[in-house]
């Protein structure tokens, strides 16, 4: 409603000062929360980084060489990825300083649910060994009693 | 009105300051956003990936290559001569993604000449790419230092490919990513394939059947950042390489998995069979081949 009311006087030709000042405002205001959401994402990977470190076996998890990112406001992030059999995998989230924003799920193809950390306290990685190949759906949000809206990073490493 | 220029290149400043003191003060707070300047409809609050892919490490076949004992084999890389001949984005962006790849195979090997030739053109091309802050000099010194060790340079060199991903992400060079994706993906695909011709094994067809459930990924990733329609040839040929692995048969049969809550540990205890004939294995060698060869052609 208030974004109306700036419309209107927007076009008043007597306030082409106060139009100025409002354009610059909200260019900036976009701005600054661009520049502050890219921030925010960078040194939230940079905290998911960590949890991919130190395995049981004294060994980091190797990055599969991607940074899956998403920007989310109640809403859910999905994607495909394979666990090759022979292998152990960590699943790391991170949405900020605190440890327990995240949730993700891991279903099969079916749809049968493999793995959700809203059991185990939102636990920020998991690790999953996995005997049989397998194509896997990744579910990931936020918890919505923590945090509504913001940069959600998952990273994926694995030891052979 | 000098006053109000200041205000203006003041405000973006103090905006960001005072967003960055606020974190970790009230973590529960500082993390919403005034619902008054909440807009559904603003690119800003979309998920800015869209879709979210995911591409196996070309490492992962790499590590199945040595677990089976066969011998190193140079003549699987690309020629590191050719690297000069790549001029434009969409040509080293696809060859970074096979020299990463032939990097990943050398340096589990231990072939130290060979993966500090390979280290050169990988850093030829990220040069060129602008990917200087993933693959700089400390890192380079540090690949270097441990070129005796590979698990270390395995780390190295994965960790600088996510850097990069992350970068090109951020920098809106998501067509750039995806290309390098698609190249390693294709060249780790062509080791296993090169390999099972030679020494035919359960273990490599596998592998090559599986990645069924990957070229989806690839072909769909490809169309999503298709700047100018330069994808369109590669698709093509990936789309035609599809049909070959729609011919494997993949079985599953899902066992609950089992949790050990104090290791954070899951065991995924499900069953799976991959179903490929020799003939279906021969068309995909021959595909791969093509591909490969219109990617690194000078």
């Amino acid at each position: 409603m208030k974004l109306k009311i700036k419309l209107k006087l927007f076009v008043h030709p007597s306030l082409k000062y106060k139009q100025m000042k409002i354009t610059y405002l909200l260019i900036i205001a976009f701005f600054t929360f661009g520049v502050a959401q890219a921030q925010d994402c960078e040194r939230i990977v940079k905290d998911c980084e960590e949890l991919l470190k130190s395995s049981d076996n004294g060994k980091d998890f190797i990055s599969d060489g991607q940074v899956y990112t998403a920007f989310l406001d109640r809403e859910k992030a999905e994607f495909k990825t394979i666990f090759y059999g022979g292998a152990t995998y960590r699943l790391a989230a991170s949405a900020g300083s605190r440890e327990n924003f995240v949730i993700f799920t891991i279903k099969d193809q079916e749809g049968n649910i493999l793995y959700s950390n809203r059991n185990y306290r939102n636990s920020p990685y998991w690790d999953f060994k996995v005997d049989n190949t397998i194509p896997v759906i990744i579910t990931t949000e936020l918890d919505l009693d923590l945090k509504v809206t913001g940069c959600v990073v998952m990273l994926i490493g694995f030891n052979n | 009105m000098k006053r109000f220029k200041f205000q203006l290149l003041a405000l973006p400043v103090i905006g960001c300051l005072s967003l960055y003191s606020c974190e970790d003060e009230n973590p529960i707070e500082d993390d919403t956003i005034d619902k008054e300047v909440f807009d559904p409809n603003s690119a800003l609050n979309t998920i800015f990936d869209g879709k979210i892919f995911s591409i196996p490490s070309p490492v992962q076949t790499a590590y199945l290559i040595k677990n089976l004992d066969l011998s190193f084999d140079a003549s699987l890389g690309n020629d590191v001569k050719n690297v000069g001949e790549y001029v434009t984005e969409y040509q080293q962006s696809l060859n970074l993604g096979v020299y990463g790849a032939d990097l990943g195979y050398s340096a589990l090997y231990d072939q130290k000449n060979i993966t500090l030739q390979y280290l050169s053109v990988v850093q030829n091309l990220t040069n060129q790419l602008g990917l200087d802050a993933a693959f700089s000099s400390e890192f380079l010194e540090n690949f270097e230092m441990n070129s005796e060790n590979e698990q270390e340079m395995i780390q190295l060199m994965s960790e600088a490919f996510k850097q990069a991903d992350n970068f090109l992400k951020h920098a809106n060079r998501k067509q750039t990513s995806a290309l390098i994706l698609t190249g390693g993906w294709i060249e780790s695909i062509n080791f296993a394939c090169q390999l099972n011709a030679k020494n035919p094994s359960d273990k490599i067809k596998r592998r090559i059947g599986e990645q069924k459930q990957t070229i989806g990924s690839i072909i769909d990733i490809l169309r999503e950042y298709n700047s100018e329609n330069q994808n369109d040839t590669i698709i093509k040929q990936l789309e035609e390489l599809k049909l070959s692995f729609d011919k494997v048969m993949i079985t599953y049969e899902f066992v609950a998995p089992d949790t050990d809550q104090e290791n954070k540990l899951t065991n995924l205890r499900h069953k799976s069979e991959v179903i490929i004939e020799d003939s279906v294995i021969n068309e995909i060698e021959n595909k791969i081949k093509t591909i490969r060869s219109s990617i690194i052609k000078v």
